[in-house]
């Protein structure tokens, strides 16, 4: 008994400084954004009377609306575009099987394992040609289809059940509509976890915007909070304030989403 | 052909954004030449990788990132998602979100704040002298070992809390009775994690372990933000992908030995996970 | 008049041929049961009638056209799944009016028929619930709600009472059964039961290997199955089988020595052509045909394994000499409690005679 409490007393406290240990730097980029660089550097961890500062100092050098609207287009056009033709696939692969779509899909995961340096200057030279450089065009093409998204949607539809499918056929549906009617809303919690996924890689793209986007005004608020972070003495009060900003967007998604989060993972998993 | 039809689009965007510039890649990798000068080259970019110092050191940081970072990483996971799935803990809820918190950051925020958190007379040093753990502060981004050190641990920091998502999915999925039955038959707790948990969880383990070894090898965002683009101090941060990144954009662009670089990569995913297979595979054989 | 009618199709998975050339024909408000034991084909032919699976070669005709390569929705079928298949998203007034609304039919008139089918099932508290929030039964009926609304030619069920414990069955059973009389439709319902196929069934399909071994009414089958399968499948407890020779064979009937029971003979009447003296063949006593000692009749004594009574019949699970099992249905046999061995008379009108390839002989 008491050696089960013993152990029980244990979890709680490693659990609890790993929650700690999570939580922390939330609550350090916060307190941050009150404080000035100088505070942040010796470590100051209440909270600051430099928020206005910070904040002003911030909306000076960034062009902030323009820059977060960039961030948003691109994430979300991304998003809706990648959950689409994903999940299409995923579910073409899986509902329609041949030897010759099996040996495909097994061939794009053998894709996976391809860094994306490997494909990062012909996809350059290919967009210059194009004339699409430091358009948004450029950033979303390429991260349309993830063969990750599909792998999972196709992982997430074997266990949609199939009689679902057979009776929406003989209540008169086409396979689009079935995809569309019964598919669609039998899945939204893997749509839900497939989002918070696709929506945070989106929005902290980093390696092929940094090479695509070009100007300023383009740039997104990952770039250009990097680009802060680079500077010889940067200012950690205006880039925590910037980084709250920038943070909160993926944490609203999140914890909208959440609960439907699990439950899409399982059926992933499955 | 309704079944190519669904697939069609992503074919199509795969093709001509994936499949197409890897061939391309692949080609260019035998060719030699600075800026967009090239001609055939053969076998001229390997043998100038065993002669390039910065490649090998490169290569060297990028394995140990990898040989540390995965391990910890996916045993910590595992650990805290036998604890979360057990039905009888209180707080369930606000640890796992606690522990998930993390992937939530976006990858600049959560760089920036390690930065400032580690600073030299930051946050973490002031807290480990007080605690008497370190008698002076710690170089946290000035020096090789410990910059390394910090690398490993930010990555962990993100990543832990999303492979325990998985492994808590998959674990709800395990019936039940299965464990209670085990209780009844005396087996211990350990041995329940041992023998019934980790069999049954194995093939995500492998599907984690895999992903995580391909994103490790292809590390660059944090690298390049930790140190603003250098792979400093004194290269002791510079991974495979940061050293593409540089080779193309930085120096005077020499497209076909970066390409190359990238193809040293794709071989080391292979290789890995080909060996990642191979013990799961043995394990359940013996 | 034909409703449904099946030639020679066929059906492959690849080189795996799964249906091997099955002919039927169902009349218009025939309930039709195929049965047989599982993996023998009887979802694979009902998702062809369906329209769920391509048919590989033959003709499939539903009221008098060809339909092979008709879409699903427009032959006139509708279809009860075995895990009821309801759309989870949607509540049961929207399952059950789905089809109509992708039919293009208007909102009034599918409110109409969703009531109308809803009074016919008692669904009418349920129409605003989602499929999670009813019982086993509920779904069930609400999978049939959904079917009726389409006002089919022909329903086709696969196995639908499968999923639902042992009293609940039998209670759809009997809904199905009052189901089929006041509407008035062909029905094709599948189930490896033999006794939901007894007890729904106008006309029994018993299914082996992917083909027909018997077509017939059920008592029919009951009294006179083709092969030692039907036989065999039909009834319950089983009919018993016991190994045997002929030793005489003549016009009109055949003697046949039962192999190791004390030399007991049973004279059976055939009508046809009999089998050659020293033929192997078997003969079949059904459970309840067995007769007390002294009833008339060969008589064997068999060593008694487990009896089980039930109050009104007992089952005595038995041995015989030669390693048989077999079992004996008794009406009032308490004064057998107790008993090691039993001497029970075989009736000759009431048994059954096989070939050694399965084939009745009469
Ligand atoms: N899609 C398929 N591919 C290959 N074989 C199949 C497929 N569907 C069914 N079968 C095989 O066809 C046979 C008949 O299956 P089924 O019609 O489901 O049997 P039943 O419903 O009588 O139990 C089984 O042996 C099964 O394994
Ligand atoms: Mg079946």
């Amino acid at each position: 008994m008491t050696f089960a409490m013993l152990r029980r007393g244990i979890v709680y406290v490693l659990l609890s400084l790993a929650a700690f240990v999570s939580v922390f730097p939330f609550y350090w980029m916060v307190v941050g954004a009150t404080n000035t660089s100088a505070e942040i550097i010796k470590g100051k961890t209440s909270l600051g009377s430099a928020l206005i500062t910070n904040a002003t100092a911030f909306f000076t050098q960034v062009d902030a609306l323009r820059i977060f609207w960039n961030s948003g287009v691109i994430a979300v056009v991304a998003t809706a575009l990648t959950l689409l033709v994903s999940s299409l696939a995923g579910y073409g692969f899986e509902m329609f099987r041949s030897r010759l779509r099996e040996k495909l899909f097994g061939f794009l995961l053998l894709l996976l394992s391809i860094p994306f340096a490997a494909m990062m200057v012909p996809l350059f030279v290919m967009f210059s040609q194009a004339k699409l450089v430091n358009t948004f065009t450029a950033v979303i093409l390429p991260t349309i289809a993830s063969i990750f998204i599909i792998f999972y949607f196709r992982q997430a539809t074997k266990a949609f059940p199939r009689e679902l499918r057979d009776a929406a056929k003989i209540d008169g549906l086409k396979e689009w509509q079935i995809f569309l009617y019964v598919y669609l809303p039998v899945m939204r919690s893997t749509y839900a976890a497939a989002t918070i996924i696709v929506f945070m890689a989106n929005w902290n793209n980093y390696l092929w915007p940094l090479v695509v986007l070009q100007t300023a005004e383009n740039k997104t608020i990952t770039l250009i909070l990097s680009g802060l972070t680079a500077a010889y003495t940067p200012d950690y009060g205006l880039i925590l304030f910037g980084t709250v900003l920038a943070t909160l967007p993926t944490l609203i998604i999140f914890f909208l989403l959440q609960r439907r989060f699990v439950e899409g993972m399982l059926g992933a998993v499955k | 052909m309704t079944g190519w039809a669904f697939i069609a689009p992503a074919l199509i965007l795969l093709g001509l954004f994936m499949i197409y510039p890897i061939v391309w890649s692949l080609w260019m990798s035998f060719q030699v030449g600075k800026g967009m000068n090239l001609s055939f080259g053969g076998f001229a970019n390997i043998l100038r990788l065993t002669k390039d110092a910065v490649f090998i050191r490169a290569l060297g940081n990028t394995f140990t990132f990898f040989i540390f970072q995965v391990p910890i990483m996916i045993v910590l996971a595992l650990l805290f998602a036998v604890a979360l799935n057990d039905a009888t803990l209180k707080f369930r809820g606000f640890f796992r979100t606690a522990i998930f918190l993390p992937c939530a950051t976006s990858l600049i925020a959560y760089s920036t704040v390690f930065k400032s958190m580690f600073a030299i007379d930051g946050v973490v040093n002031q807290t480990l002298m007080e605690l008497h753990l370190i008698t002076a502060p710690i170089s946290w981004l000035g020096d090789p070992f410990w910059a390394k050190v910090l690398i490993i641990m930010a990555i962990t920091w993100r990543w832990t809390g999303y492979n325990m998502i998985f492994y808590l999915a998959a674990m709800q999925n395990i019936d039940r009775s299965i464990y209670e039955a085990a209780r009844i038959d005396g087996v211990p707790a350990w041995a329940r994690f041992r023998y019934l948990t980790i069999p049954m969880l194995k093939p995500v383990i492998l599907f984690t372990t895999v992903i995580s070894t391909i994103g490790t090898l292809q590390l660059f965002d944090e690298v390049y933000n930790f140190s603003a683009g250098s792979g400093g101090p004194s290269d002791s941060t510079l991974t495979l992908s940061l050293y593409i990144y540089n080779l193309t954009f930085k120096f005077m662009p020499s497209f076909g030995y970066s390409a190359t670089v990238s193809w040293v990569i794709v071989v080391l995913v292979g290789i890995l996970s080909f060996l990642q297979f191979l013990v799961a595979r043995d394990r359940r054989t013996s | 008049m034909s409703s449904l009618k099946l030639t020679d199709v066929h059906k492959s998975y690849g080189k795996l041929e799964v249906i091997k050339g099955v002919d039927l024909e169902i009349q218009s408000k025939e309930f039709v049961v195929f049965v047989g034991p599982s993996g023998c084909g009887k979802s694979t032919l009902l998702r062809m009638i369906a329209g769920l699976e391509h048919i590989t070669s033959g003709d499939l005709e539903i009221g008098g056209v060809r339909m092979n390569d008709v879409d699903p929705s427009k032959r006139g079928i509708a279809m009860v799944f075995q895990s009821y298949a309801l759309y989870p998203h949607m509540t049961v007034r929207e399952n059950m009016g789905f089809a109509l609304r992708f039919a293009g039919v208007a909102k009034d008139q599918i409110a109409k028929q969703v009531n109308e089918a809803a009074r016919i099932l008692a669904l009418e508290p349920l129409l605003d619930r989602l499929p999670k929030e009813l019982s086993g039964g509920q779904r069930q009926r609400v999978a049939i709600g959904r079917a009726i609304v389409r006002n089919p030619q022909v329903f086709l069920f696969d196995e639908p009472l499968s999923n639902l414990d042992a009293e609940l069955r039998v209670h759809m059973r009997i809904e199905i059964a009052r189901l089929h009389k006041e509407l008035q439709t062909t029905i094709i319902y599948v189930t490896h039961d033999q006794v939901e196929a007894m007890t729904l069934a106008d006309t029994i399909v018993v299914l082996r290997d992917g083909i027909i071994e018997q077509v017939g009414k059920p008592l029919d089958l009951y009294d006179n199955p083709a092969n030692l399968f039907v036989a065999g499948f039909i009834g319950s407890p089983k009919m018993n089988f016991m190994a045997g020779v002929v030793t005489a064979s003549g016009h009109g009937g055949v003697t046949v020595e039962l192999t190791n029971q004390g030399k007991a003979h049973v004279v059976l009447p055939l009508s046809g052509p009999a089998p050659a003296v020293g033929a192997a063949v078997t003969v079949g006593v059904r459970p309840e045909h067995f007769g007390l000692a002294g009833s008339g009749g060969p008589e064997i004594t068999v060593a008694i394994d487990v009896a089980e009574h039930l109050g009104s019949t007992s089952y005595i699970y038995a041995n015989t000499k030669s390693g048989e099992q077999i079992i004996i249905e008794r009406e009032e046999s308490r004064h057998e409690l107790g008993h090691e061995s039993i001497t029970v008379a075989i009736d000759p009108a009431k048994t059954f005679l096989f070939s050694a390839a399965g084939e009745r002989l009469r």
